[in-house]
């Protein structure tokens, strides 16, 4: 096309399909939006060895849940034999984590027990067997919501215990959380607690994270290398005189959770 | 010293020990928080592993002369505070005041330990999380 109306005609198709082709591009893309924030980083948690003292009081136990409580045995803790600690309380040691965060999952490296969580942002569910072969940190999957990273989490073996204290929960328990960075150094954790077996409702608590120095490390953490404690545990139930109340308030959906 | 004074005097000293917090696995199902003790010897090994310290003391007195078991925080913790395996040495003649263990053994929580010029050494190591414990020297 070499007259003057053929490259005319030639601009006019170039213009034309290039206006196509981004239009094309923007809308496969979807409305732009704004990348979420990087939680990555050496966090330091906020030591929480009972939840009740991070709730204010005891969880909204069932019947069985409370009967669990008042009957448990401490020298049973899994941690004690170097099991796994479970995806919250894992966040509730006295040790930090680093958070690496990819596009399509964000991983944990706990420092205690050198344990890992991965959370998987690439739109997946859960396993449909995950209940028959459960995780002991759980399988979870996220999504962002602005600037809070949302996490839900199921299979999780029921032989992990949420806390020191020795509160419970059932394989039905089903966690959310919602990490927000509030500050450069600070780090909002929500976590919900659902599981109808041990507890009457979901329920709640915060912690806040503080980020590590610019040379902080993880440090080695072997839990059988050299484990005394195991031989010289004795039973022990401080929770007999618990009295249980049942719970008065309704079940109500936790805020901000996933619909169900 | 009169004997309400005594008891007085006592009772703060009490309260001068660390209390143990509660660790990452139950300190009430292996040791007695009623049993304080308090024994002194010379280090015969230091074990700095996972998940505790550990470090044993040859006691001379009675009533229970031997070797004896310390167990102490979590390595990690200690190092963050500045504690190093040889922050105690072979031979050292320490004072450890403790909790003993539930089931008889000469085994004890420790929660000070501390040198014959009177230094404290890998104390403060409550598994506390981020506030820092004693650091050595201060």
């Amino acid at each position: 096309m070499s007259t003057p109306l053929g490259r005319r005609i030639r601009g006019v198709v170039l213009t034309l399909g290039s206006l196509f082709a981004a239009a094309g591009l923007a809308w496969s893309q979807g409305p732009s939006r704004p990348a979420p924030p990087d939680l990555s980083g050496f966090w330091i948690n906020q030591y929480t060895p009972d939840l009740s003292v991070a709730l204010g009081a005891q969880p909204p136990f069932t019947a069985f849940g409370a009967e669990r409580w008042r009957t448990v045995d401490t020298s049973k803790d899994p941690t004690g034999h170097c099991l796994p600690v479970g995806p919250s309380r894992g966040f509730t040691a006295p040790f930090p984590f680093l958070l690496v965060q990819n596009t399509d999952t964000v991983s944990i490296l706990f420092e205690y027990q050198s344990i890992w969580r991965a959370i998987y942002l690439d739109g997946r569910g859960h396993p449909d067997d995950v209940a028959e072969y459960p995780y002991f940190m759980g399988h979870s999957v996220g999504h962002w919501e602005d600037d809070t990273l949302v996490v839900d989490t199921t299979g999780i073996d029921e032989r992990s215990w949420l806390d020191t204290a020795g509160h419970e929960h059932s394989a039905k328990l089903r966690l959310t959380e919602r990490f927000q960075r509030k500050t450069p150094d600070t780090m909002q954790w929500t976590v919900t607690y659902d599981d109808p077996v041990y507890f009457t409702r979901p329920w709640s608590i915060t912690r806040t994270f503080t980020r590590g120095k610019p040379d902080d490390r993880l440090l080695p953490y072997t839990c059988n290398e050299n484990n005394k404690d195991v031989e010289h545990l004795r039973p022990h139930q401080p929770n007999l005189n618990y009295k249980h109340t049942p719970d008065a308030k309704p079940a109500t959906k936790p805020p901000g959770g996933p619909g169900r | 010293m009169t004997r309400w004074m005594a008891a007085a005097f006592l009772a703060l000293a009490m309260c001068a020990v660390d209390r143990p917090l509660m660790a990452h696995h139950s300190f009430a199902a292996e040791y007695d928080k009623n049993k304080p003790i308090t024994i002194t010897g010379a280090v015969s090994r230091i074990e700095w592993a996972n998940p505790h310290v550990y470090f044993y003391l040859d006691v001379k007195a009675s009533p229970r002369p031997g070797t004896w078991a310390i167990e102490g925080g979590a390595p990690n913790t200690l190092y963050r505070a500045g504690w190093r395996k040889d922050s105690l040495h072979i031979g050292d003649i320490v004072t450890v005041h403790g909790y003993l263990a539930r089931d008889g053994t000469k085994l004890a929580n420790m929660s000070k330990v501390i040198l014959a010029d009177g230094r404290e050494v890998l104390g403060g190591q409550q598994d506390g999380g981020p506030s820092a414990p004693k650091r050595p020297g201060q």
